[in-house]
């Protein structure tokens, strides 16, 4: 029987859900990269990356060496294991419903 | 939306970014291959007519090093047109902000090891070494992007290392071969085992790995 309370609701949120799955797949994106590959405004992602930085689930890093200051954001190892953690409950749940 | 569905719709969105962001990598894979396969024909020739006749000179250094440079010019080539069409597939500025990060972090290692091995080469007429400094600055290059790369692209990297340190050790402990009257033998194969073998091993690897369709399927 799973419970379902332990599925992450900050990571459940659409938004919240594609920028942890991109941050997992390599190290470091730069906000703008994020912004074009999921399509979202400034406002929206920004307040999703706070949330998720909030949670201590990403770390945000700022380089201001060049001529435009960059952005770039990580997962951080809770956000990896919250991320993994949430992956196996989706299965478990899609599991749960092909045996019912 | 009951939480099965829910839950099959998260799945799809993970499996969706999943291939695009590891897009890169199988763009990468055949110009690797393609790179590898000519880097080992070209080392071969060198190699074989070396056991065959020991005390010749093939190709000469500048041949030697318009060679490799024809090769290095193909397979560039060959990712920058693989990579504009998948940039253009998906309706998106091939240069991105992550190539800008990705070249800031790639450039300076192999502008070193380009200049410094082919000064090696015309100057100093030394293939061998010029071809070590070749394999560790592209390794160093590949790690030098650790932070927004694939891992098997940072597996590569850390392979030319290695690589590039045992060789070097290799011909720097044997006096044999650093005293050879010609070094396009050694050179060549320091080419071949590195840019051939590596590079042909890290496509077939992408080829025959698992993509992540399959992996947020199961």
């Amino acid at each position: 029987m799973i419970d379902f309370d332990q599925i992450d609701k900050l990571i459940h949120e659409k938004g919240r859900l594609s920028i942890m799955t991109l941050l997992s797949t390599r190290g470091e994106w730069a906000f703008q990269d994020l912004k074009s590959e999921l399509g979202m405004s400034d406002g929206n992602l920004i307040t999703h990356l706070r949330t998720l930085a909030t949670a201590g689930y990403i770390k945000e890093t700022r380089d201001e060496s060049g001529t435009r200051p960059r952005t770039s954001y990580e997962l951080t190892a809770a956000g990896r294991t919250a991320f993994q953690n949430y992956v196996e409950v989706l299965g478990e749940i899609v599991k749960a419903a092909q045996q019912t | 939306m009951s939480t099965t569905e829910a839950a099959l719709e998260n799945l799809r969105i993970i499996r969706s970014l999943m291939e695009k962001a590891h897009i890169y990598r199988a763009v990468s894979a055949p110009a690797a291959l393609t790179g590898g396969l000519l880097a080992i024909l070209a080392s071969t020739w060198p190699v074989q007519h070396a056991l065959a006749h020991q005390h010749e000179v093939l190709m000469g250094e500048t041949i030697f090093l318009v060679v490799w440079l024809v090769i290095l010019g193909i397979a560039s080539a060959l990712n920058v047109a693989l990579l504009a069409k998948e940039a253009a597939r998906r309706s998106q500025p091939f240069v991105s902000e992550g190539m800008r990060m990705a070249l800031r972090a790639f450039a300076p290692p192999m502008i070193v090891g380009g200049v410094v091995g082919i000064g090696l080469i015309l100057f100093l007429h030394n293939l061998t070494l010029a071809a070590l400094i070749w394999v560790l600055c592209y390794g160093l290059a590949l790690l030098a992007t650790a932070g927004f790369s694939p891992r098997s692209l940072v597996r590569l990297g850390w392979a030319f290392v290695i690589a590039g340190l045992v060789l070097f050790i290799v011909w720097a402990a044997t006096s044999d071969i650093r005293l050879l009257s010609s070094d396009e033998a050694p050179a060549a194969a320091v080419m071949g085992l590195t840019f051939g073998m590596l590079h042909v091993v890290y496509a077939l690897a992408v080829f025959f790995s698992r993509k992540p369709a399959e992996v947020t399927a199961q």
